[in-house]
């Protein structure tokens, strides 16, 4: 890359602005503005500074409504919302898929129409880190704040996780570089392990790269808790890694002061699904009869965490809620989004500060090309071009002001630090709007005549 | 708006009203003395009236509870119910959503309740769960007991520091009070270990147990804040714990009261869990009978008891190390949260069996501190909801304490394991609660202790917030017609919170929001500045936000009471 | 205004030059897909209709000695076939090899393709670990707009791949009726 010369030319600085890029929600970036813009921003690593420094020929910043020619036209906001309501009445089986992308405020609006209407609440978990959500469900959940990890951990596992990649700041900020309390050189108190089958370049900065072979996971944590329960291992090779490397590693992190694993897709996206995190957990509770350890999932998009326990505060589980019989249910295979889209259920699909159209296998777009779909975001992109309806929301944390939840459940407020296109709206006015007018063209479905409270509460 | 509650049989401990048929009037959101002849009546002849509930101490909103939801779905679909047009759909049992949560305190009268738990780092999430609860106010207690920055000033003794830093972490947090819980143990679980007794440090820190009780405790009377300090002592749950219990409570009797609003110095919660005698499970039984001792012949000490229900539920406490010792008993899915240089968390099911022996001998603890105090002022009803069973459970609670005869039927036919008769003094006790008795540990006891000035009673001027019960106290025998005590007490004919009718014959036809309560110390700004400057250069370089993403800021209120307290230097 | 700038028209890969004809046509491999820097970078700063996202996203990292074996080299045209479906990328050698037998590409349309939508009733579609063949073609990369509408023809009458993908091209920017064209 070329030599960039530093910004100069701007009118003020906004500071401590909230990252609204992945879970690591840093909240020390400034902002260098000039003339109502982001001209330049501090302290980001490159995801981040690239999603603030936006691609603004792609901004979305009108309504916009397929016509008969099967284009996108710009339409007034009226219109547009009018559109997406009619659909969103209409319907049988909707799906209001994303808000990793936006703030709980909008959420709540979202929840408020999903009641409403009875649709499925689903977010980006249900390609990430759903399984990791199961397998909490089966294993448990032992988990610290990431000052925890910066101020006592000796040891950071990173299994099925890249975060030089995909969280630059995470290692830096919380977890490997950065000196803590009871860590006062960093990276030089610090043992570093990285699980993966590729030499990534988290790899590459760590003190060991254990490579187990693709869908080695399993086995190879099976084998590190037998020999922590004291068992022998038989083969001599185990998931492509030799006995004695494992009775080694199993040895280290016994009399590790305090370690961390931090788990990735590496372990969610392959085969085995949550079965690899369920016997991760274990191995850290395991951990704990000999010394303090504990986890954290490396959450992608800043506030999937944030959807996930909201959902579970208003209803009781953390994803792919369904509200059609007018409680709360939830369950795998059954209310998450990919399935069913697969399955053909889904009859109107709206998606809000996400793209599925880039994430999902085309199994499930396919059947995205045959309902209308209405999205709500700042970018044209995948999702556009399958898109029925267009409404342009706002940027959470640089034209918006909202809450977001840290990969370790910390709140933070992302903080507006300028004012949105005029013709945006935010997310959370747009889907109160949606909710509004959704009320209007129809009587709430599945209301219960008079409450019948469940036995098995009483 | 004029309401006149006509002919209810009324209990108001406060103002010493026991059972007298009058009329309770409101007018506008607060009790009057007299309302004009335009007041609606609402006709309640010889129905039970108290003020609204107020449950001191249970876990509904925060960090933890959402971890709880969201990994025991098992929970949630066990109290899954269908929307009305006045209520959403609800979930959970001993975990419930927080709409839930709002209802069912409601449908059982209750209009307070306080969180009693709250790690400052997350005290925005706990207040965002606060604004999602309908129907109840809801006062938080900030974490202080692991603090790193009340050890140091602990260790040094610096009382006026720690006060300044109380009071502004009060504001920061938008709390109420001052919870300590295990102090030292969660930091020494840190590292996986625990503190063990009183006087024991956690590592690294050259402070005790006993040091920081102490400071909390000065540094809260300085203050004189509405609330005592709220203490989970350390050793919860271990057989043998009653000396620690009883130390940490002796350990306060010489801090001097700064407060007339209430009568303790110190408040023990869910003491059932801190009142076991021996050495391991295989020789334990019941210390409620030497604590209640105690607690009779002092004046400094309230608690409540955390009365085990026998129920499956779900247990979760900042005493971290604690659930990781249950999770070794049980092997149950554990989940541990710690929170930097703040404190910790743990959660773990558990199923609470009448079968069980330790699970007898806890139940029959609760009972029997119930019934050894003496002054129900100084003990209040809780099940630590949801640690030793859900509230919803309350009215059963109450169904045993007003019979004997219930009681000794659970003993004698062998619904509970035989322990209680070997290992607790609950079968030689034949004491029975009246409705007086009752209105005071639910409601007018509580509000003492918190120091509440506008609940808890129904004293002209204070909230309208009222239940009324399908019970007729004169006609009732609550001795042996148990099973309509705990089903009169489980729904309410009237509901009513800050003068709206929230509950009508059993159903709600209202939802309110919520509103959290919170102390604001006012005198102290420079003090306050000065310590938070101190502090600084630690939380820059060591926490993980930035400062100024760490106060709960007004956003996240939904209008909320404001306690002012004026600090006396 | 002066922007500070954080477009990369291609991701960064290490050299390699393959001047053999390959030894095989069709490469069995593993497949993963997951995410890398650059497309995070592109994709958020919402770049998805560029040549910079194609690049990013549209590539096919592999070991040099599967390049070789293939006879292709840095951001030559390669099919990858899965039992879910084919598509064409670029093919690039990997930063993190060795990985002889493993592929990778950065998720987004193109890798859409080919990933399994199939959970096992556990949520996630199986996006890493499925086997595929990777051969050398001629056929070029389609930009996102293009690969979109024709994996999915939402908006046209045709169903013929092949035409679908000599269609003239969506472009770079957005399509859609401004308003005051109208007027």
């Amino acid at each position: 890359m070329a030599y960039e010369a530093p910004i100069t030319d701007y009118d003020h600085i906004v500071e401590n602005c909230t990252c609204a890029f992945c879970g690591c929600n840093c909240d020390d970036l400034d902002y260098l503005v000039k003339d109502g813009h982001v001209v330049a921003v501090r302290h980001a690593c490159r995801l981040g500074a690239s999603k603030i420094m936006e691609d603004l020929d792609q901004r979305l910043l009108v309504p916009m409504v397929r016509d008969d020619d099967g284009e996108l036209k710009e339409v007034d906001w009226d219109t547009a919302l009018d559109k997406a309501a009619e659909y969103i009445a209409n319907s049988i089986r909707p799906i209001f898929y994303g808000w990793s992308e936006t703030s709980i405020e909008c959420m709540k609006e979202g929840v408020a129409l999903g009641e409403y209407i009875g649709a499925v609440l689903d977010n980006q978990a249900t390609i990430c880190h759903g399984p990791s959500l199961l397998a909490v469900q089966n294993a448990g959940y032992p988990v610290q704040t990431l000052g925890e990890v910066q101020s006592r951990a000796d040891m950071c596992v990173f299994s099925g996780s890249n975060p030089m990649n995909s969280h630059p700041r995470h290692l830096a900020r919380y977890s490997v570089f950065c000196r803590g309390y009871f860590r006062t050189r960093g990276r030089f108190d610090r043992t570093v392990v990285t699980m993966d089958p590729k030499f990534t370049d988290t790899a590459k900065v760590s003190d060991l790269w254990v490579g187990f072979e693709q869908n080695g996971d399993y086995g190879f944590y099976n084998a590190i808790r037998a020999v922590l329960k004291g068992k022998e291992l038989y083969q001599d090779v185990i998931s492509g890694i030799p006995r004695e490397d494992i009775y080694e590693l199993a040895e280290a992190m016994k009399n590790a002061e305090f370690g961390t694993l931090f788990f990735g897709l590496g372990l969610t996206h392959t085969l085995s699904k949550q079965r690899s995190i369920d016997i991760a957990i274990k191995m850290i509770i395991d951990l704990n009869k000999f010394t303090k350890w504990g986890l954290t999932p490396m959450r992608g998009h800043f506030n999937v965490n944030g959807f996930n326990i909201f959902m579970a505060f208003e209803s009781g589980f953390p994803l792919g809620v369904d509200y059609c019989r007018g409680y709360p249910r939830f369950l795998s295979g059954e209310t998450n989004t990919i399935d069913l889209l697969t399955r053909g259920e889904c009859d109107v699909f709206m998606v809000v500060a996400a793209d599925p159209g880039a994430h999902y296998p085309n199994g499930a777009v396919q059947h995205l090309a045959k309902i209308p779909v209405i999205q709500v975001d700042i970018h044209w992109g995948p999702s556009t071009e399958i898109a029925d309806v267009v409404l342009p929301g706002s940027f959470i944390g640089v034209e918006c002001g909202g809450t977001s939840y840290r990969m370790d459940g910390v709140p933070i407020y992302m903080k507006k630090a300028i004012d949105k296109p005029e013709t945006c709206r935010d997310d959370e006015w747009i889907i109160r709007e949606l909710k509004e007018r959704v009320m209007k063209l129809r009587e709430e479905p599945n209301v219960a005549p008079k409450y019948v409270p469940n036995p098995a509460a009483l | 708006m004029e309401y006149i509650l006509k002919n209810g049989i009324v209990f108001d401990p406060t103002n010493n009203v026991k059972g007298e048929k009058k009329d309770v009037m409101f007018k506008d959101g607060k009790i009057v003395e007299q309302v004009s002849d335009d007041a609606k009546v609402l006709d309640v002849t010889d129905k039970l009236v108290m003020p609204a509930g107020i449950d001191p101490h249970a876990h509904i909103a925060g960090p933890k509870l959402v971890v709880g939801r969201m990994y025991r779905p098992e929970d949630s679909r066990r109290g899954a119910t269908q929307k009305t047009s006045v209520i959403r759909g609800e979930s959970g049992f001993s975990i419930p959503s927080c709409p839930a949560t709002g209802y069912r305190y409601s449908r059982m009268g209750y209009g307070t309740v306080v969180e009693a738990a709250m790690p400052p780092l997350e005290g925005k999430h706990t207040h965002e769960e606060i604004c999602a609860i309908p129907n109840i106010d809801v006062p938080a207690l900030p974490l202080f007991g692991n603090n790193w920055f009340v050890f140091e000033f602990a260790k040094e003794n610096k009382i006026d520091e720690l006060a300044a830093f109380i009071s502004s972490w009060l504001k920061i947090t938008k709390g109420y009070g001052v919870k300590i819980v295990n102090p030292c143990g969660s930091e020494a679980w840190g590292w996986g270990k625990n503190v063990h007794g009183f006087d024991d440090k956690p590592p690294y820190f050259d402070v005790t147990s006993r040091e920081v009780v102490k400071a909390l405790a000065k540094a809260n009377e300085k203050l004189g804040l509405p609330h005592s300090i709220h203490i989970h002592p350390n050793d919860l749950g271990h057989p043998g714990n009653v000396p620690t219990t009883l130390e940490t409570l002796d350990s306060i009797k010489d801090v001097k009261k700064n407060a007339g609003v209430r009568d303790q110095t110190i408040h023990c919660c869910h003491l059932q869990f801190h009142a076991y005698q021996g050495n391991s499970w295989k020789d334990a039984s019941s210390g409620a009978e030497e604590i209640a001792k105690y607690i009779n012949s002092t004046d400094h000490v309230t608690c409540d008891v955390g009365q085990v229900t026998l129920d499956e539920t779900t247990t979760m406490t900042a005493d971290a190390p604690m659930e990781y010792d249950l999770y070794k008993l049980s092997g149950l899915k554990w989940v541990n949260k710690d929170i930097e240089f703040e404190t910790a968390a743990g959660i773990i099911p558990v199923i609470y069996s009448a079968k069980s022996p330790v699970n007898t001998l806890q139940w029959a603890i609760g009972l029997e501190l119930f019934l050894h105090i003496d002054d129900p002022w100084k003990v209040c009803l809780t099940t630590d909801h949801p640690n030793a069973g859900p509230f919803q459970r309350y009215p059963r609670i109450m169904s045993w304490l007003m019979s004997n005869t219930r009681r000794m039927e659970m003993i004698e036919n062998g619904e509970v394991h035989k322990w209680v008769n070997s290992r607790t003094t609950l079968p030689t006790i034949d004491r029975e609660y009246d409705f007086n008795d009752i209105a005071i540990i639910s409601r007018a006891a509580p509000a003492k202790i918190y120091g509440f000035e506008d609940r808890g009673a129904l004293t002209p001027g204070y909230n309208a917030d009222i239940a009324v019960y399908d019970i007729k106290p004169n006609e009732i025998d609550p001795s042996k017609e148990y099973e309509a005590i705990e089903k009169g007490f489980s729904l309410t004919d009237y509901t009513i919170k800050d003068g709206k009718i929230l509950v009508k014959d059993k159903e709600i036809v209202q939802v309110k929001k919520s509103r959290t309560i919170w102390t604001n110390v006012m005198g102290l700004e420079k003090e306050e500045q000065a310590v938070i400057d101190g502090i600084m250069p630690f939380f820059n370089q060591y926490y993980s936000v930035k400062w100024e993403n760490y106060p709960v800021h007004d956003h996240y209120l939904s209008d909320p009471i404001r306690v002012d307290v004026q600090a006396s230097k | 205004m002066h922007y500070a700038n954080t477009y990369l028209e291609k991701p960064v890969v290490p050299d390699v030059k393959i001047n053999k004809e390959g030894s095989v046509d069709v490469l069995k491999c593993m497949l993963n897909t997951g995410s890398d820097i650059y497309q995070g970078a592109c994709k958020k700063r919402g770049s998805t209709l560029k040549e910079e996202y194609k690049n990013a996203s549209g590539t096919c990292y592999m070991d040099p000695r599967d390049m070789e074996k293939l006879g292709v080299n840095n951001w030559d045209t390669v099919l990858v076939k899965t039992d879910w479906g084919e598509v064409v990328v670029s093919a690039a050698a990997s930063r993190d090899a060795p990985h002889e037998g493993q592929v990778f590409i950065c998720k987004g349309p193109w890798a859409n393709t080919v990933v399994s939508a199939e959970t096992y009733c556990c949520i996630d579609p199986t996006y890493k670990g499925i086997h595929c063949t990777v051969e050398k073609t001629d056929k070029k990369v389609l930009l996102m707009a293009d690969l979109m509408r024709k994996n999915y023809k939402k908006w046209v009458d045709e169903d013929d791949d092949e035409v679908l993908e000599n269609m003239p091209s969506l472009g770079e920017l957005p399509v859609f009726k401004r308003k005051e064209q109208e007027d």
